[in-house]
């Protein structure tokens, strides 16, 4: 008995003596650590204060009948059921947003590509064009943009002052709804510049011997191009694509600037976002918008994982 | 090379992410102030001092008017501050729909006849019968504008001026086209005809006759007041039916194929605000406002404007117009000096100083005494706007009773499927049948 007293309160002086070290760590580790978590607090707050909480309490109001005004009342999946089954506005702005998706973002790819390659051939001044290609994604999403927009594609504008040279009058293409979409595809792409400088440093880091030994087995250009450039640089396009297509989801100042708010000619500029917004702050369903919002997220996330999952097949990487 | 580039590239984006993230923190520093604004706000009532909140829709020259107004208030009335804020109609709703959510409303709002009964249903709004009539001295104004700031029997908003539904007219325009302006009598087929031969006049590039009025909710409800009905019964539901609609898009489609009008994707360009109204764009020789922002108009029009009225749809119909309270101020249910923002709005409407900085600019006084003060007073516009309002004799009906919630969706809805009809994606008849369908479950949903 007494040797087993003994032997547990040498077991515990010993776990006493470990705990301490491990508080030891943990002090130490919070010593070391907390200068960067201070640095962090405006994030952390900012992240927690402003994205989480506030998507919290949405998921929270897309359950209820909040009007901005009164206290929410819970109404269980009515706002999601009304979407799914009478809701003719919703696939209106479903129909626009895909269409915008699938249009401006393979067609800002493939433009923001031949970009990087061409000024990937040792162009002299290579920064001041870099500078100048990228300018436009720096003012794409502001307002200023979106008035510029609506002056060159108006009826007057500056596009069919120079189509009526070759004796083409055109309409006026940012309020019709035949070409209205076309419009913002066509600011997106111009937009080109972010993943732009992105490729061109995915181009930088494909290694040059690669084409000096094709070039000597006598592959041409083209041959080069998509047997050694597009391989060797599928993971940056896969991570372009990604960006890019999450970001044509929630565009929203272009269509909201050019049609005014309204989404219109006839919904044909109706983003998702703007139908969203429309209904938070036009109609006071704010608990109807929350719904809205948490059917893009899961939009927004099913296209994400399903390009994650289809990306082993296509995307290379080197190792 | 490729490492001096790939060194720069780095260093670029850090450079992306430093900005990036340096915004984020003086995001975040913002909310850390509006935080401390809001608690010194909500702390802060000494009984000498009162703060104020103003918030308002608006164009700079109104904005500078207000502002007078404001400080005239506080010389007279030691110990009450009014912080004044203004903002365009777009982004006026959503701020004050927010500010109202987040328990941050301002003392007095600026409201519209569209948005009133939205406001005050759901009790956002303070009622102000109780201090009529000694605090709140509008006993000469007309009951029926008294009627217009009311909602179900309590009294919320106080009309700052009288406006009416007007045809604006580029002048210039008619005469350089030979082409003698509108009159009280014209019909709406003379209107038409007027319109097709400016247009074939030509004598200004790009400019037809008139805007295409089908989308122009006001003008709808004129026509429809015209034909003994009107958008919205008292009881909030539609108060015209299909057969009404499609004759309303087969008289435009009529005066689309003469050319009287503009084409469909020129009338788009119009975002419903006076910048971007067919008139000021230089589109149109005529087109469809409200009287009170004549003033603005010919702010931005270098031609000269005229006023007058909707056209008649026959020599002997009359009532299609209204004067309707232009704007009110209401003040917030949240508001802990409902009296100082009484005596602010009181001040606003009654003083002869403030009336005369305030001119017409929100519409025509509803006070005699008022209107009687500032009338020698006037610039030539303004005279232009009293005279439109004050002289629509037969032409004028009684006020309807306010839109329904839902309202402004319903207008949306208009706008949509008249654009269907002009860009020929459905015929005057299928219009109509779809915008009385629309209607009908946009306001029964509320």
């Amino acid at each position: 008995m007494n040797t087993a007293t003994h032997a547990s309160a040498a077991d515990i002086a010993v776990e006493r003596h470990q705990s301490v070290r491990a508080r030891g760590r943990l002090a130490r580790l919070w010593a070391s650590n907390a200068p960067g978590y201070l640095f962090l607090l405006p994030w952390l707050l900012g992240f927690f204060g402003l994205t989480l909480g506030p998507a919290l309490v949405s998921l929270y109001l897309s359950f209820t009948d909040f009007d901005l005004i009164r206290a929410p009342q819970w109404t269980g999946a009515a706002n999601y059921v009304r979407i799914a089954t009478a809701d003719p506005k919703f696939a209106a702005a479903m129909q626009v947003t895909l269409t915008y998706v699938v249009l401006s973002v393979p067609f800002k790819l493939t433009f923001a590509l031949l970009v990087a390659i061409a000024l990937n051939r040792g162009v002299k001044g290579l920064t001041f064009y870099r500078a100048i290609f990228y300018l436009p994604s720096l003012l794409g999403g502001s307002v200023a943009i979106a008035v510029l927009w609506r002056q060159l594609f108006a009826g007057d504008g500056l596009v069919n002052a120079a189509l009526s040279q070759f004796g083409i009058e055109g309409p006026s293409w940012i309020s019709h709804p035949n070409y209205s979409i076309y419009t913002l595809v066509a600011l997106s792409v111009w937009q080109f510049g972010s993943p732009m400088i992105i490729f061109l440093a995915g181009l930088r880091q494909i290694p040059t011997d690669m084409y000096e030994a094709a070039s000597l087995d006598g592959a041409s250009k083209f041959r080069q191009f998509y047997k050694i450039t597009l391989p060797l640089l599928t993971p940056v396009i896969f991570f372009n694509a990604v960006v890019q297509t999450i970001d044509a989801f929630k565009a929203f100042t272009p269509a909201f600037i050019i049609s005014g708010g309204t989404g219109g000619p006839i919904n044909s500029t109706l983003f998702y976002t703007l139908y969203l917004y429309q209904e938070a702050f036009g109609n006071f369903r704010m608990g109807y918008a929350s719904a809205l919002a948490w059917i893009l997220v899961v939009i927004i996330a099913i296209f994400t994982a399903f390009s994650f999952l289809t990306s082993r097949y296509w995307v290379h990487y080197d190792d | 090379m490729r490492g001096t580039f790939g060194r720069a590239f780095q260093q670029e984006e850090e450079q992306v992410m430093l900005r990036v993230s340096r915004r984020n923190f003086i995001a975040g520093g913002a909310a850390f102030l509006s935080l401390s604004t809001t608690g010194a706000g909500g702390g802060t009532s000494f009984a000498a001092d009162t703060r104020l909140r103003l918030l308002w829709w608006g164009s700079q020259a109104r904005a500078d008017r207000t502002n007078k107004v404001s400080q005239l208030f506080q010389t007279k009335n030691a110990g009450t501050t009014v912080n004044g804020e203004f903002l365009g109609w777009t982004d006026y709703w959503p701020r004050l729909a927010t500010q109202v959510a987040g328990r941050n409303a301002p003392d007095i709002i600026q409201m519209d006849y569209r948005y009133i009964v939205e406001y005050a249903q759901r009790g956002a709004l303070a009622p102000l019968e109780s201090y009529m009539p000694a605090k709140l001295q509008i006993d000469d104004f007309d009951k029926t504008q008294i009627d217009g700031g009311s909602v179900n029997g309590h009294f919320y908003g106080v009309s700052l001026g009288a406006n009416a539904a007007t045809t604006v007219l580029n002048v210039s325009a008619f005469e350089q086209a030979g082409v003698p302006l509108p009159t009280q009598a014209t019909t709406w087929e003379e209107f038409a005809r007027m319109g097709a031969e400016i247009t074939k006049a030509g004598k200004r590039k790009g400019m037809y006759g008139i805007a295409d009025g089908s989308v122009v909710e006001p003008l709808l409800e004129n026509w429809l007041r015209q034909r003994g009905k009107a958008l919205y019964t008292a009881e909030g539901k539609i108060a015209f039916d299909h057969n009404d609609a499609s004759e309303w898009f087969e008289m435009w489609s009529k005066f689309r194929q003469a050319g009287a009008c503009v084409p469909p994707d020129v009338q788009a360009l119009d975002k419903n605000d006076i910048e971007t109204n067919t008139v000021s764009l230089a589109r149109s020789a005529a087109a469809f406002a409200h009287s009170n922002q004549f003033v603005g108009y010919q702010a931005i029009n270098k031609d000269k404007l005229g006023l007058t009225n909707h056209p008649r749809i026959a020599a002997d119909s009359k009532g299609g117009h209204y004067r309707k309270p232009s704007m009110f101020f209401s003040v917030s249910a949240q508001s802990k000096a409902i009296d100082q923002a009484v005596a602010y709005i009181n001040f606003f409407i009654k003083d002869p100083e403030a009336a005369l900085v305030l001119g017409v600019e929100r519409g025509i006084p509803e006070s005699a005494a008022t209107r009687e003060v500032i009338a020698s007073k006037l610039d030539a516009q303004g005279k232009v706007a009293l005279d439109y309002v004050t002289g629509l004799g037969d032409l004028a009906g009684a006020l309807p009773p306010p839109p329904p919630a839902g309202a402004g969706e319903a207008e949306l809805a208009l706008r949509n499927v008249a654009e269907q009809v002009g860009f020929g994606q459905l015929s005057a008849a299928d219009g109509g049948k779809l915008l009385a369908e629309e209607i009908s479950r946009i306001v029964s949903r509320g």
